[in-house]
Order: C-alpha cells, then sequence, then structure tokens
C-alpha cells in the first residue's frame, strides 16, 4: 500500500507468458479491476501484477486483445465486432465469464 | 494517301498480319503514294522537303504549304488529297517542335500517319488493340474503356466489370449491412454505446458455428442459459445443436425456440438428462403425448415446467401429468394452448399440485369461470399470471383475489373480456384489502375500473412500494366520445396516476402507462418536476398518452437519475428532445427522424451527479 499506481500492470497467464497491459485497460474487467483495487489490500495490489492461473497464453493473448479493443471504442457508436477463432471461443467465453467482460 | 490504302491496310491487319509486315508494305505504298503525287502535282516536293526537313523551322512550312496549295486550287480532283496530306503536315509538324526528333522521311510520315490512327477512338465496327493484353479485337458500342481511356476486348472489359462489382460489393456492404439488425438490437436496448462484452462476442461467434460444436463443456449456468437465447434467436436450435445443450449433470434445460425439434427429441432430453427440474421449452409443437408419459416416467425430480404451444397434448395427458407429478411441482407456466388444457385439467391441476408456487396461463383459450373458482383454492400461490378469453363474471375474480392475494409477490391480471358487467372498482377494492406482499402489479388492458378506484388502491395501501407496475390500456373504449366520461374517468388518469406515483416511487423501477389517455399535462408535469426523484426508475413507457411533450420528457431525465429508456410512441408533442447520454429515447413521431434517438450530450445535471460520484471516490483512491 502507499505505492503510486503504475501506469500499466502485468497479467500473467498459467503457461508463463507475461502481458504488460494499461491499467485502465485492464480494469475493463471486473475481476482485475477488483483484484487491482487498492482498497482491497491484495498483493496483486502492492505489485501491479495479476496470476490469471485458469487462462492460458492464447487466450489471455486474445483478452488482452479484447480490453484494448473495448477501451478504444468506449466513446464510438456501432462498433464493428472484434474476429474471435472459432476454435478458441469456448475457452474465450469461459475466461470472459471468469473475468466479468 | 487514297481510301484503297486505308482498306487494304484494315483489311491487311484484321488478317492479323504482323506488325513488322504491314508496316513495310504500308511504307511502299506511301512512298509510291507521294512518287505518284509528285508526278501529277507541282507543290508535292514541297511537302516531302516539309516532311525531310528536320532542323528547319516547322512554322514555316504552313505559309509555303499553304500558298503551294492555293497555287494548285484549280485542280479540284486532287484537293481532297491535299488538305489530308496538309493536315497530317501540320500534326507532324508539332509534334516535331517538341520532340525535336531526327529520322528518316518514310518514317516520320508512318509515324504521323499512326498518331492520326491512334488519336482517333476507333468506332463500333472498327479494330482496336485491347489496352491491357494488346490483342486485336472489333470494337462494338459495348467496348469498356480500359483504366488509361484506351479500349478494352471483351475478355478484359468482363475482367474490369468483374473487379469494378467486387470493389462495390465490399465497399457498399460496411455501410448498409445489418443495418436493419442495428436498429433492431438498438430497440431491444442491446447496443447502447462502446463494444459488446467478449461474453456476447463469444457467444454469437459460438451460434455461428453452431454445426461445428462437438460438445460445450463445462459451462456456468447463465452462459448455457445465455448461449440457448442466441442459439435460438438465430434458429440453430435443431435436432443436432439442442442436445449440446442436455448434459447429464444438469438440473435445467431451457430450449427457448424448440420449433425445429422432433417428436424423438423430445424423449432425447428425459433420457440424457434424468435430474432434470426445470423444463422449458418454448414452441414446442411437437411435445405430444407421448413424450408427457416419457417425462413422467423418467423425469422424477421435476419442479418446474414450462410449455408454450404444446397444443398436441390431450387434456387426458395434462390431468395424467398432475396426478403423477403434481406433489413435486412449484412451477408450471404454460401459454398458447388452444385445443386442450380445458377447466377440468385446470381443476385436476389445483387437486394434485397443492404445493405450486407460480402459476401463469396466458393465451389458453379454453380457461374459463371453473379454472378461476379453482385457482382460488391453490394456497401456495405466490406469484399468478393469468391472461382472460373467455368472459368470465368480475365476481369470480375478485373472489379469487380474495382468498389467495394474502401471500401473493406476483399479479397479472391481463385482458378482461366481460361484457355483461358495468364498470366498478370492485377487483381494485379486493386487492387492496388481501394483497399485502406484492411487489409486481400488471393490470391492463381493461375498461373495468374508475380513477377513483386507482386512487383508492394506492392510497393507505399497507403494501410495500412496487418494484414492477404495468396498467397500460386501462381506458374506456368508445369511438364516440373519445375522452371518456368526463366526471367518471375511466382507467388510470391523473388522480389515480399521482396516487400510484406516491405510494410506488421511491422504489418503482419499471413503469408502463401507454395508452393511457386521461392522464393530464399537468399531472406529468408536476409528477416529474425536477424537485421529485424517483431513484430506482429504469424504464418507463409513456406511448399514445398524446399530452406527454418535450417538457415532461425532459423532466423525466432530470428527475430519474438512472432511466435507461423512455418509449414515446405516438407522442407527437415531444419534438427536437436533446437526449442525455446512456438514455435512449424510443418512437420518435417524426417519420425522418430515427426512431430511437441515443443520448449523446453529457448534460450538466449528470456532470454534477458524476461528480458527486468522483467527490466520493477521488480522496478514497489518493
Amino acid at each position: 500500500m502507499g505505492q503510486t499506481p503504475t501506469e500499466y500492470v502485468t497479467l500473467v497467464s498459467n503457461d508463463g507468458f507475461e502481458f504488460k497491459v494499461l491499467r485502465s485497460a485492464a480494469c475493463i474487467a471486473g475481476t482485475i479491476k477488483k483484484a487491482l483495487d487498492p482498497h482491497s489490500g491484495f498483493r496483486e495490489v502492492a505489485e501491479n501484477r495479476v496470476d490469471l492461473p485458469t487462462i492460458n497464453g492464447v487466450v489471455l493473448e486474445k483478452v488482452c486483445e479484447y480490453l484494448y479493443y473495448n477501451q478504444k471504442h468506449a466513446e464510438s457508436k456501432e462498433v464493428p465486432d472484434m474476429e474471435i477463432q472459432p476454435e478458441l471461443c469456448l475457452e474465450l467465453l469461459i475466461a470472459a465469464d471468469y473475468l466479468d467482460v | 494517301m487514297t481510301p484503297d490504302y486505308l482498306t487494304s491496310w484494315l483489311r491487311k491487319w484484321a488478317n492479323n498480319i504482323s506488325a513488322q509486315e504491314i508496316r513495310d508494305s504500308y511504307r511502299q505504298r506511301l512512298q509510291q503514294a507521294e512518287a505518284d503525287e509528285a508526278q501529277t502535282a507541282d507543290a508535292t516536293p514541297d511537302n516531302g522537303e516539309g516532311a525531310s526537313n528536320p532542323g528547319g523551322e516547322p512554322d514555316e512550312e504552313e505559309p509555303a504549304e499553304s500558298s503551294s496549295a492555293a497555287a494548285e486550287r484549280s485542280r479540284k480532283r486532287k484537293r481532297n488529297q491535299e488538305d489530308a496530306i496538309a493536315k497530317i503536315k501540320k500534326g507532324k509538324a508539332d509534334k516535331k517542335t517538341k520532340k525535336k526528333k531526327k529520322g528518316s522521311d518514310d518514317d516520320s510520315d508512318f509515324e504521323d500517319v499512326m498518331d492520326m490512327y491512334k488519336k482517333k477512338k476507333p468506332l463500333p465496327g472498327q479494330l482496336s488493340n485491347c489496352e491491357l493484353c494488346n490483342r486485336r479485337f472489333t470494337v462494338t458500342p459495348y467496348s469498356k474503356a480500359g483504366p488509361d481511356g484506351g479500349l478494352l476486348c471483351t475478355p478484359c472489359g468482363k475482367e474490369m466489370a468483374k473487379e469494378a462489382k467486387a470493389t462495390e460489393k465490399t465497399n457498399k456492404p460496411t455501410v448498409r449491412k445489418g443495418r436493419r439488425k442495428i436498429e433492431s438490437n438498438r430497440l431491444d436496448g442491446l447496443t447502447f454505446r462502446g463494444a459488446k462484452t467478449l461474453q456476447q462476442l463469444c457467444i454469437e461467434t459460438l451460434a455461428k458455428y453452431s454445426e461445428d460444436i462437438e460438445e460445450l463443456g463445462d459451462m456456468p449456468e447463465p452462459i448455457m442459459n445465455r448461449l440457448s437465447e442466441i442459439f435460438s434467436k438465430k434458429r440453430a436450435m435443431n435436432s443436432t445443436t439442442f442436445k449440446l445443450f442436455l448434459q447429464s449433470d444438469r438440473s435445467t434445460v431451457a430450449i427457448h425456440e424448440a420449433a425445429y425439434l422432433e417428436t424423438e427429441d423430445y424423449d432425447q432430453i428425459f433420457a440424457f438428462v434424468p435430474g432434470i427440474k426445470t423444463l422449458s421449452l418454448r414452441n414446442c409443437c411437437q411435445f405430444k403425448d407421448e413424450n408427457m408419459d416419457f417425462m413422467i416416467e423418467k423425469a422424477k425430480k421435476l419442479v418446474d415446467i414450462q410449455l408454450l404451444g404444446a397444443n398436441l397434448v390431450t387434456n387426458d395427458k395434462w390431468i395424467d401429468l398432475f396426478i403423477s407429478r403434481g406433489k413435486d411441482l412449484r412451477s408450471l407456466k404454460l401459454e398458447w394452448l388452444d385445443a386442450a388444457f380445458d377447466d377440468q385439467a385446470v381443476q385436476a391441476l389445483v387437486e394434485f399440485c397443492p404445493n405450486l408456487q407460480r402459476l401463469k396461463l396466458e393465451r389458453c383459450k379454453q380457461f374459463g369461470v371453473d379454472s378461476i373458482d379453482a385457482i382460488s383454492r391453490l394456497q401456495n400461490l405466490e406469484h399468478l399470471t393469468l391472461c382472460f378469453h373467455q368472459d368470465i363474471p368480475r365476481k369470480n375474480i375478485a373472489s379469487m383475489i380474495l382468498s389467495v392475494g394474502a401471500k401473493l409477490q406476483t399479479l397479472c391480471l391481463d385482458g378482461f373480456v366481460n361484457s355483461e358487467d358495468e364498470p366498478s372498482d370492485d377487483l381494485l377494492i379486493a386487492i387492496h384489502d388481501t394483497c399485502t406482499s406484492l411487489s409486481k402489479l400488471r393490470f391492463n388492458n381493461n375498461n373495468e375500473c374508475s380513477d377513483a378506484g386507482y386512487v383508492n388502491l394506492f392510497t393507505d395501501w399497507s403494501n410495500p412500494p412496487l418494484r414492477y407496475i404495468d396498467v397500460n390500456s386501462t381506458r374506456d373504449v368508445d369511438n364516440v366520445n373519445p375522452d371518456g366520461p368526463e366526471d367518471f374517468p375511466v382507467g388510470v388518469a391523473s388522480d389515480g396516476f399521482t396516487a400510484l406515483m406516491a405510494h410506488s416511487g421511491s422504489r418503482l423501477e419499471f413503469l408502463d402507462v401507454s395508452s393511457c389517455r386521461h392522464i393530464s399535462q399537468s399531472t406529468f408535469a408536476s409528477i416529474f418536476n425536477p424537485e421529485k426523484t424517483y431513484p430506482h426508475l429504469r424504464e418507463i413507457n409513456l406511448s399514445f398518452c398524446p399530452v406527454v411533450d418535450t417538457e415532461i420528457v425532459a423532466g423525466i431525465f432530470r428527475s430519474c437519475p438512472n432511466i435507461k429508456k423512455v418509449v414515446t410512441f405516438g407522442c407527437f408533442e415531444v419534438k427536437d428532445v436533446i437526449v442525455p447520454r446512456d438514455i435512449v429515447l424510443i418512437g420518435a413521431p417524426k417519420a425522418q427522424d430515427a426512431i430511437e434517438q441515443f443520448g449523446q450530450v453529457f448534460m450538466d445535471f449528470q456532470k454534477e451527479a458524476q461528480k458527486e460520484l468522483m467527490g466520493r471516490v477521488v480522496p478514497t483512491a489518493a
């Protein structure tokens, strides 16, 4: 506690991939937002790092892509849908449910 | 040059003789022609000189030429030829000054001739070289122009047209494609601003590839339901794909659009998921008696059944179901039953399902007075929804409310068909006196009760404030007297509405007063004035209340901080409203306006609210 929040945070997949993501984008995901809430006192806050042991690197990469896509289009209307590879879809859906996005 | 040359030259080209050969033979003929001219005309040496005078002043040629031509004017026979040659010379002279090219007589002459042919675009019927593939082809009126202005042969032209179409296609749809869908989503309140959620995107993609999925795996229940909804919406729920939703360890099967399922498929539900507790099938047209038998035999844990449009199940089979499964049933929702499910079935239902808490019977045509009397005996009911099709005397309904009303949390009575009774408020009195735990009240589509009755209902009612009120279309319907009886307003009118908001405004989330035509403008204005706030109100429908105007809509925006959706179909006084952001106003009356208007403007009062919110958050965050 007492640290100033960094601009970027690190998301870590279960197979060890690390994604450095803008904090504002990462916090679009409800679960990550809660984990990084300065009042929670979680370890994540001190380390600016969120371990996601249920999500693998490939899926997490797509999640990060979505977070930026969402941030980019936050104010626009009639947003074009993001492409999702069908083979990723089910895993991504479970991850999205877990992350609350 | 004589016409003979031209035709033979063209003919040669038409026969696909090599360019070199043509050039050679043409050069020969040209030389010969000039030699002929030299014999017949004195001016020809000048011509030759002019053509072969590379370093000389080309500008001087013209006067020399014209003077010599004038000298020859008497020879009318040759005149045309002379003119043609003069023209060629002139063109050549211009060219020469630009190019400053040195060459032999013959070559430059030939080039000049070629230039003349090149410059003219060939007319239909003539031959030309294709600009792209260089093939010789006959020009037609349909020949396409190439990218550099030349003409194209038929295959190349087709190719070009195809490409042009392809690019057109790729360009157009981005604008037009899905416009209808976008509008539909907006009316559903789905797309608002910003991107869809990742879950939504995934589910939509899944639905797109519904045929290729082998198994859904372990999904949380809400997502399964959402998937089922989207599959249903996209009409992707068929005999193959619906099996994805049958997982033996689940307790719920919800198929929201079962119209593509066959009779055998329904048996599979109970075979695959014997532990099923909640069954929901909509448009299950092929659900038959045999399926009902199988369900009774296999699904021993069923407590919640919803069937929509199960018209092939006979009356006796419904009764069988209640006899064998009745004790366990907690919830039964049946809709759109025309042929079966009559009063006897309802009586059996009441007899054998004493623990029923939730009952919904909508658009069941056989359902009559005896059913109402029977339902009065269901002592554990908490949620009751009835939609009437037959003429039912009001006193039966009133006595039903009196006997089951005390425990009810939901009461929905939709559409009375009552030809005999005069309007009276005994139903509202019954609700007022017996219901004390309602949170949702739908009492719509009737002209039974007076405004005073509604005032009475919402005044000193021991029921806590309601969450959901729908009193749409409660008004007097008389074409001769559209304003209704003046001293005795029928339906929710000004006073009734005021009493309603006074009673429930503090907790109300959903309000539908559409077609309540007798609520006055001043009543709306005083209810939605900035002094008052309705903190929970999310959705309001004011359609066909003709007095609603821009002021009232603006008032709603201000006094309902959580409002998301305002529906104003047929409110012609609503004009040029500036919709605050995150709010959608549906039903603009002017055809040229978009039917729904999405808030763009971040209004001052919203900013203040935001500041307050930020004010609370910021210090703690810092």
